[in-house]
């Protein structure tokens, strides 16, 4: 599913069904890397996850950018904007955009203020 | 007298209805602040720390602050201060609005209740003209019904009172207002105990601002950048929008923290709340952010926090949003925390599992209608709710079975929605907090989830951030500001400076008020010091230690390391 079905999808009152509103972008080249948005990056993607190629973070908030263009207020040059992170598979918080990504890795961007 | 100040508190003896102006010297003010930090400071002056937390002479603190009633966003609040009913150690909680500036304009910077009312009353307090009326008529009322049936009989008054729960003195009974309420450590009981249903301020008494044209545009800065991104979580899904968030990093406790993963989570997150119910938005007054979500259960509104939501649903292991929202709702009602009701219920589901619990097989994880009925007979301090309205560790106590191995919480406060085994920052938070396990308190999973640490392995480099997050939150809490704007500061202490010099003409300097928070912190200690704080209290009940997280091995907090951290801490604070 190209990123604009996946929008047609949400918009259409698909809201629910996260793991079904699994969009593919990219979808000619293998085996690409997961994306998972929470809270305020949810509700600006429209959507809950997505797969994507990307070999750094940077690319990844590019490609990001460039297809989700409500997510831009979220991103600032090749990395994100303060009141965001990026997580590496649950594990790991990420900034640096030249953060070399691999292709099963799960990345996930919530708001920073995850407490409260 | 600096500006922002009245100079003096008030107290009162709630045994006659006698009331005196106490001067408060400047020096005690620039030392404290307000809020928390004087509140703490009046107490320990009060020598409360060595008296019974529900005997008539212990002293129940209401402080504001020199920021109430200026234009700063977030600024209309007040902190309730006491010893805890729940921990026997000191007890600072928070709540907002309309009271916050009518009780200062009434001329005074604290209001002190000492002495026990001869019979169920609310103190009304005039611009400073202080007299008791009876209260009998409201008795078992709700929070929110004693303040209209209060404002319907007196006026325009703002009213804080207790429910229900503050008049059977259940030990963690809070104080309400407008809907908000001073919710951790039993305020509620301390007021209950005092035969004091209600406060009711109105007052017209202004204090000045050494700087306004200055404050004015601070505030208007302040203001703009509370709607940019660093606050679009709070106004757009609230707090509840951490669900989701710590269930994916396994951090969300579930069934008396057996769990860190709830299966249920998505049916009670407010992005599928937001799907199925009507959703409205409130703000405190003064506030620019407007966090408050309310959802619609049946013809009435709930406000949902994360912390109602996790407690009263994952850790009860509840899923059923209906009953998850009528329990948040009926906590608000009788005036219970919700973090300590639902810690302390899901205590005893456990122990019902266990066949700890005799006579209660009613009480499973996942029954929404055990879980609503336990909250009631908690309210009403009848059959197993008399025991459970004790908290989990008095409750323990009573069961037996090393059964306080697995009772959640740290010196008696019911543990928050934080899993320790998976943000170790934060159980170092927890075990060292003054007031006991508490998020409000320490932000130390702020550094969880930042590069700073490895969340499920952490080492003694998290000590020095932990505590600067208690320093921040001590600060916040004094001068007061709602801790949804600490993402828009670049240098809080920075911009507090600046903001208490157009306040009250202080030369105040970002270090000066670092060590006034530490200063804060310190009182604290002071006071638990001499209610017998004891080393041993600050450690995390042994399920935490050794036991790894069932769905993640990873997360798991040795003894050991927890100690070191804990002695990390008292070393670098000095203590
Ligand atoms: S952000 Fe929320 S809690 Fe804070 S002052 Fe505003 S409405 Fe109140």
């Amino acid at each position: 599913m190209g990123i604009f079905m996946a929008f047609q999808h949400f918009r259409a009152g698909n809201r629910l069904g996260w793991s079904n509103c699994h969009a593919i972008i990219c979808s000619r080249l293998p085996a690409p890397m997961h994306v998972e948005f929470y809270g305020v990056p949810r509700q600006r993607a429209g959507i809950a996850e997505l797969d994507v190629n990307a070999e750094t973070l940077g690319q990844l908030l590019g490609t990001l950018a460039e297809r989700i263009p409500t997510l831009r207020e979220l991103i600032e040059g090749e990395g994100l904007n303060s009141a965001f992170v990026a997580n590496l598979n649950g594990d790991r918080f990420l900034s640096d955009p030249e953060t070399a990504l691999a292709q099963d890795d799960c990345v996930l961007i919530l708001s920073a203020d995850a407490g409260g | 007298m600096a500006f922002g100040y009245h100079g003096c508190y008030l107290r009162i003896d709630a045994s006659n209805g006698s009331a005196k102006r106490v001067p408060l010297s400047e020096d005690v003010l620039r030392q404290y602040v307000g809020g928390s930090g004087l509140g703490v400071h009046l107490l320990l002056e009060e020598g409360a720390a060595a008296v019974d937390a529900l005997a008539p002479e212990a002293p129940l603190i209401f402080a504001f602050s020199p920021l109430v009633g200026s234009p700063l966003t977030t600024s209309a609040k007040f902190a309730v201060v006491s010893k805890s009913p729940l921990t026997e150690r000191v007890n600072d909680s928070l709540a907002s609005s309309g009271f916050a500036i009518a009780g200062k304009g009434c001329g005074c910077d604290a209001v002190v209740i000492v002495g026990k009312a001869p019979q169920l009353s609310v103190i009304v307090i005039e611009d400073g003209e202080v007299h008791l009326e009876s209260a009998e008529e409201y008795r078992g009322l709700s929070c929110r019904e004693t303040e209209a049936a209060l404002r319907a009989r007196l006026g325009n008054y703002r009213v804080a009172s207790i429910g229900p729960a503050g008049e059977k003195l259940v030990r963690y009974a809070t104080i309400s207002h407008d809907g908000r309420h001073a919710g951790r450590g039993g305020s509620g009981a301390v007021l209950g105990a005092k035969n004091i249903k209600a406060i009711a301020v109105r007052g017209s008494r202004r204090t000045e601002w050494a700087h306004p044209r200055e404050l004015t545009a601070l505030s208007r800065s302040l203001s703009q950048r509370s709607f940019g991104p660093a606050t679009a979580k709070y106004r757009e899904l609230g707090t509840a929008a951490n669900l989701l968030v710590f269930n994916r990093f396994g951090a969300l406790p579930t069934r008396n923290f057996q769990s860190g993963t709830f299966e249920q989570a998505i049916d009670i997150s407010p992005e599928q709340l937001a799907v199925t119910r009507e959703k409205t938005r409130k703000s405190c007054m003064a506030c620019t952010i407007g966090c408050e979500h309310i959802y619609s259960n049946g013809k009435s509104g709930v406000r949902m926090e994360y912390e109602s939501l996790f407690a009263l649903g994952s850790l009860c292991g509840v899923g059923d949003s209906d009953a998850v929202l009528r329990a948040a709702q009926r906590c608000d009602e009788l005036g219970l925390d919700t973090i300590s009701a639902g810690g302390t219920i899901a205590f005893a589901m456990e122990c019902v599992e266990r066949r700890w619990l005799e006579n209660a097989n009613w009480l499973k994880f996942g029954d929404g209608n055990a879980l609503l009925r336990a909250i009631e007979m908690i309210g009403a301090r009848q059959g197993l709710g008399d025991l459970l309205a004790e908290g989990s560790r008095r409750a323990a106590q009573a069961i037996g079975h090393n059964s306080i191995a697995i009772a959640p919480q740290v010196k008696g406060l019911e543990i928050p929605g934080y899993e320790p085994r998976a943000l170790q920052t934060m159980a170092l938070g927890f075990a060292v907090g003054a007031r006991g396990a508490d998020h409000n308190r320490s932000g130390a999973y702020e550094v969880d989830f930042s590069e700073k640490v490895d969340r499920r392995n952490v080492t003694l480099d998290a000590v020095e951030h932990a505590i600067a997050t208690e320093d921040r939150a001590a600060l916040m809490d004094s001068m007061i500001l709602c801790k949804f704007l600490r993402g828009v500061f670049e240098d809080f202490f920075g911009e507090a400076a600046q903001m208490l010099h157009h306040v009250t003409g202080w030369d105040a300097t970002a270090e000066e008020l670092r060590e006034t928070a530490r200063r804060i912190v310190r009182a604290k200690r002071e006071f638990n010091l001499l209610a017998g704080w004891t080393p041993s209290e600050d450690a995390l009940p042994e399920r935490f230690l050794n036991t790894p997280l069932p769905n993640d091995p990873e997360a798991a907090l040795s003894r050991e390391r927890l100690d070191a951290l804990v002695a990390e801490y008292h070393r670098q604070r000095g203590w």
